[in-house]
């Protein structure tokens, strides 16, 4: 493959009205790559997988993803999965886990068109890898937390992607779903899956991502976890008071895990 | 039953059928998407476009559509531009079309008698030609739910995932206005202007009490539209009162008993909770204080 960069963002600017909220990213994600997006609430992280995925026009700067401008993504849309924050969905809608993974295929299915077996099958697997298989029939009002996120991982997986997207996925999670749903994470991305993760759960993110990028409207530090964590970015990022949390904590945890 | 034998009656009732179906079907969509309020601003609209086909002396049901269709779009675009919320724009869309209908029966001379029928409905309107207009367009509607039922499905569930997955989510949310504004319009004859907003909503709203899954919530209300719309026009005939209050009160009766029987409220406390944690390791004191942060 002659072209290793996956995402590639160059000074992008995102502006919502008068407001800023990315100035002057340049970011590029390698194939095979496990990066962590981290930073404060409204830091602009979600608006971040916004852009890659073309939901959201940068007002300057330029963005490619495989190579093309997202809003200009066909076919190349399949190679993403994306995994959005747990709550953006209304989660007593009268619909199952199993057709909810199968939603994942609808894109590449084409319209007008049924799903076919071999769609059927896909979202299957994709169930099977992250361990959700049993709760094909279970209506989604009806799944805990972790559970949910889960299927809607498998949902991002239905299509084969190559480079998974979440954003946070750990929201409303507690710790023993999140730990397992990271090392999933990792199990994905062993199998060569690029992985971008939006979180503000530092701690456990620098112990599975081999990239953390901070953001705070613009890109504050960028490269591995223990030198990112060691330092100052986090103050920078979070303002003092916020850091004696994290502070002198973060680094040692880093030491311990690896 | 001797009513069945006048024509009239026939007719309705197969209107009604009809109408029940296809209102029950769009309703799902409606109830799950919240377009309750753009369905209600968009019946209203019907009354412009009723209006104008009266001053122009073309079939009102014909004129109501173009007119209806081109609120629907109207909401549609301000409302996705983002320069106004939806309810604003549905705010003033509404009044207006209403407005435009006052003033085109203002403009005729003579008022016309047949109004009171097209704002409550009435078993005795449905003329032949109705008929067929009801059919073809009911036939039509249903006919693209079927094509496009996995993409109104998902856009109406996640409609973000949709377009990000390659759903043309944007086309397909402009799609569902319109087959809101054609029933609508399908209905208006039968249940009248001011109360088609309630035959699209209360068949689903009671069906979704009953059910969690999509498919048979669409069975269950187009089991509960049907059966309001021809018990109510039966009801009708034999108690002489207007033919869409009484379908729409024995729909939102049927509504109040769902509810009432609602298993929901046990599915609810059927929820599964992720396992409890192990006790804590080195690593998750610090997640321990992240945890209680986000609560």
């Amino acid at each position: 493959m002659a072209n290793q960069t996956v995402v590639q963002l160059d000074r992008v600017c995102v502006a919502y009205g008068d407001l800023l909220v990315l100035e002057d990213v340049s970011l590029e994600v390698s194939r095979g790559e496990f990066l962590a997006v981290i930073g404060p609430n409204g830091s602009g992280k979600t608006t971040l997988l916004k852009v890659v995925l073309g939901l959201v026009r940068p007002v300057r700067g330029e963005v490619r993803v495989f190579g093309r401008a997202p809003w200009q993504l066909h076919s190349e849309r399949r190679r993403i999965g994306y995994c959005a924050q747990g709550a953006s969905v209304d989660l007593i809608f009268p619909v199952r886990a199993g057709e909810v993974v199968l939603m994942g295929r609808y894109g590449r299915i084409g319209l007008a068109r049924r799903p076919s077996g071999a769609d059927r099958a896909a979202a299957r697997r994709a169930m099977e890898r992250v361990g959700v298989a049993d709760l094909a029939d279970r209506p989604i009002a009806r799944l805990s937390g972790g559970q949910r996120q889960r299927v809607f991982l498998a949902r991002a997986l239905a299509s084969d992607p190559e480079l998974l997207l979440l954003d946070e996925p750990t929201t409303g999670v507690d710790v023993a779903a999140t730990e397992s749903l990271y090392e999933l994470l990792r199990a994905l991305h062993e199998t060569g899956i690029t992985v971008v993760v939006v979180s503000h759960d530092v701690g456990v993110v620098a112990s599975y991502a081999d990239g953390v990028a901070c953001i705070n409207r613009r890109l504050v530090a960028h490269g591995r976890p223990e030198e990112v964590l060691a330092s100052d970015a986090l103050e920078q990022m979070y303002g003092c008071e916020a850091m004696f949390l994290h502070h002198g904590r973060v680094p040692h945890i880093v030491v311990e895990k690896r | 039953m001797e009513i069945l034998e006048y024509a009239f009656m026939q007719r309705a009732l197969v209107a009604g059928a009809v109408i029940g179906a296809v209102c029950a079907i769009i309703g799902v969509y409606v109830v799950l998407k919240g377009l309750s309020f753009i369905g209600a601003g968009i019946a209203h609209a019907s009354f412009g476009g009723v209006a104008l086909g009266f001053l122009l002396g073309v079939n009102p049901v014909l004129s109501a559509i173009g007119f209806c269709l081109a609120t629907a779009w109207g909401i549609g675009l301000v409302a996705r531009k983002g320069q106004l919320k939806e309810d604003t724009a549905i705010g003033i869309f509404f009044a207006s079309t209403m407005a435009l209908g006052i003033l085109f029966i203002g403009l005729m001379h003579g008022y016309n008698v047949d109004l009171f029928g097209y704002l409550f409905g009435s078993i005795l309107a449905v003329t032949r030609e109705d008929l067929w207009i009801t059919l073809g367009l009911g036939a039509g509607i249903l006919l693209v739910v079927a094509l496009f039922f996995k993409e109104l499905l998902f856009v109406t569930f996640d409609p973000e995932m949709a377009q990000v997955t390659g759903v043309p989510a944007g086309k397909i949310y402009f799609l569902l206005i319109s087959l809101v504004a054609l029933t609508v319009v399908v209905s208006i004859k039968v249940v009248g202007i001011v109360l088609v907003s309630a035959l699209i909503v209360t068949p689903a709203a009671a069906a979704y009490q009953l059910t969690e899954d999509f498919r048979r919530m669409m069975a269950l209300a187009v089991l509960i539209g049907v059966m309001s719309a021809i018990s109510g026009l039966l009801l009708s005939y034999v108690l002489d009162t207007a033919s869409g209050a009484t379908i729409v009160l024995l729909a939102t009766l049927i509504f109040f008993v769902s509810a009432l029987a609602s298993p929901r409220r046990r599915w609810a406390r059927r929820r599964p909770r992720d396992p409890r944690p192990a006790p804590l390791r080195s690593v998750s004191s610090d997640n321990g204080i992240h945890d209680r942060r986000r609560q």
